[in-house]
């Protein structure tokens, strides 16, 4: 139990250096750092109009008004941050693994996956949560919705949840790698499909489609189920924990599989140039 | 000549070594193909027609645009970032070769391979599963090639001039992000323009990403008549030509940069 707790001080201690390091190698290109604060920013401010543009052209979409979108849209945006913030690395693990990079984290006595992610941790990811975060907020006022606690608790549990479900599913199609022994980005290709399924409701795609995002791939987990409870909307009046918990029960089942899936993928690993 | 040919030929062996990206490239836009179907279905559930266009006209548009994304790929930007990085920028200017020709070269190498690979497999998916994307005029059809190969090299030279930027800048991976979502935002390649407000419709109009998109596939769904299309050439075509000595002016300044630098 000691020995447990001095590991799980130790690499809080490390947690922290890292991050110290991070954001010291992030000054080192002063105009990427000015090309970050403008692209994701300007990425998702761009989304959001184009949502308000649909909206004024079509009227609603699949039955959300655009107070409810802006909800979904926000939340969406600041798990998507999250997500970005430590787990971006899943999306260039095929890199790693044909320049051999792993041999570096497989001498140090530390977890592999847990160096993976934390020894690149993505700090300008924080450059997506404010336009996340306004939008949140102003999706709030519109759909007039009071703060109370539970309001609050609800929120924070769907975000680590949707977190880990998105995190979960970076290393699944991550890991693939070791298998392939290509290093495919699909980082673009995830992003697409995943604003398109967080960020609008996916009631709007048929039975088939939404059965998938549900039990198959849980994206639908990450926002719309969460979010149609909270407001209220789709005949789910259901106003309590029970859907971000569940939310959350989904992130770490998925996270424990990814993680799996990364361990079997490592005993594969054999370096470069063999 | 036979030089960038023989680029063009070695860069369609090496894009056919890797079998998996093949196929979950397929899949993944495969993915994002249908569920924009579905997107726009959910859409025009109320509405017949939105804007002048009908449902089936915006099904075949976005089953063009992800066909026409494969023709949008690019790799320059990379390459210059990785050879002023890495330094390797000096020698490869000496080579008897136009470097910024052998990136073209290898682009459009890329692009033979991935027509095969990619846009061939997506037109047929999009055909069996949405609609058949079916030609409004088939006489537009040269018009339509014609529109495609300026578009392809706007977006080529809007490529190649943020790639440049890695000359004063080093590390360009922000901007590339940076003009890839200007690029899927404002080209139309996700949502037509033509749903914006007007004042920023207008705004776009003035701007060369639409053109390298929205146009193309306007002329293959029959938007608009023939004189409004063609007036909308004329200004891709100002474009291509503004874009091109803005690329000679920058390759001009880059050489004499490298060449001072190198000695």
């Amino acid at each position: 139990m000691i020995k447990a707790f001095k590991e799980l001080g130790h690499y809080l201690d490390v947690t922290c250096h890292v991050i110290k390091m991070a954001a010291m190698t992030i000054i080192e290109y002063p105009a990427n750092i000015a090309g970050w604060m403008i692209s994701n920013p300007l990425q998702f401010i761009m989304g959001f109009a184009i949502i308000k543009f649909v909206v004024e052209a079509f009227g609603e979409v699949g039955g959300w008004n655009y107070g409810q979108l802006a909800f979904l849209y926000g939340l969406s945006v600041i798990s998507h941050a999250l997500s970005m913030i430590f787990f971006v690395q899943g999306w260039f693990m095929g890199y790693f693994v044909i320049e051999g990079d792993f041999d570096r984290y497989l001498t140090r006595p530390l977890g592999v996956l847990y160096q993976f992610f934390f020894t690149n941790i993505n700090i300008f990811g924080v450059t997506d949560l404010i336009p996340g975060i306004l939008v949140f907020v102003y999706g709030c006022i519109k759909c007039s919705i009071h703060i109370t606690p539970l309001f609050i608790l609800q929120i924070i549990v769907t975000l680590i949840g949707a977190t880990l479900i998105r995190g979960g599913i970076y290393i699944l199609l991550g890991s693939t790698s070791f298998h392939t022994r290509s290093a495919t980005d699909f980082g673009q290709y995830t992003q697409e499909i995943m604003d398109k399924t967080t960020m609008y409701p996916i009631s709007m795609y048929p039975e088939s489609l939404q059965f998938i995002l549900t039990y198959l791939i849980p994206i639908g987990w990450v926002s719309f189920y969460p979010v149609s409870s909270m407001l209220g909307i789709e005949n789910n009046m259901y106003n309590g924990m029970l859907l971000p918990l569940v939310t959350l029960l989904v992130g770490i089942l998925v996270m424990c599989l990814a993680g799996g899936y990364f361990t079997l993928g490592l005993a594969k690993y054999e370096s470069a140039g063999n | 000549m036979i030089k960038y040919l023989y680029i063009v030929k070695t860069q369609i062996i090496k894009s056919l070594t890797y079998e998996f990206n093949v196929y979950g490239n397929i899949l993944m836009q495969t993915i994002i193909m249908i569920t924009s179907a579905y997107f726009w279905k959910a859409l025009y559930r109320n509405q017949s027609v939105v804007a002048g266009v009908d449902e089936q006209s915006m099904l075949t548009y976005i089953i063009i645009s992800s066909a026409l994304s494969v023709v949008m790929f690019t790799n320059v930007e990379r390459r210059i970032e990785q050879s002023v990085i890495k330094g390797t920028v000096a020698t490869d200017m000496m080579k008897p070769v136009n470097l910024f020709g052998v990136y073209l070269a290898e682009d459009i190498g890329s692009i033979i391979a991935l027509i095969f690979q990619n846009m061939i497999p997506i037109l047929l998916i999009g055909g069996i599963f949405i609609k058949i994307p079916k030609m409004a005029d088939i006489r537009d059809l040269p018009l339509f090639i014609f529109s495609v190969l300026i578009s392809f090299l706007i977006n080529w030279l809007i490529a190649a001039l943020f790639g440049m930027l890695s000359f004063t800048a080093v590390n360009i991976d922000a901007l590339i992000q940076v003009k890839k979502h200007l690029l899927r935002l404002l080209s139309g390649s996700i949502i037509p323009i033509w749903f914006f407000p007007e004042i920023v419709a207008n705004v776009l109009r003035a701007l060369p990403f639409v053109y390298i998109y929205q146009l193309p596939i306007s002329i293959y769904i029959g938007k608009g008549d023939r004189l409004e299309q063609i007036a909308q050439m004329k200004i891709q075509f100002l474009w291509l030509i503004v874009l091109f000595a803005l690329f000679f002016a920058a390759q001009h300044r880059i050489t004499r940069k490298v060449l001072v630098q190198g000695g």
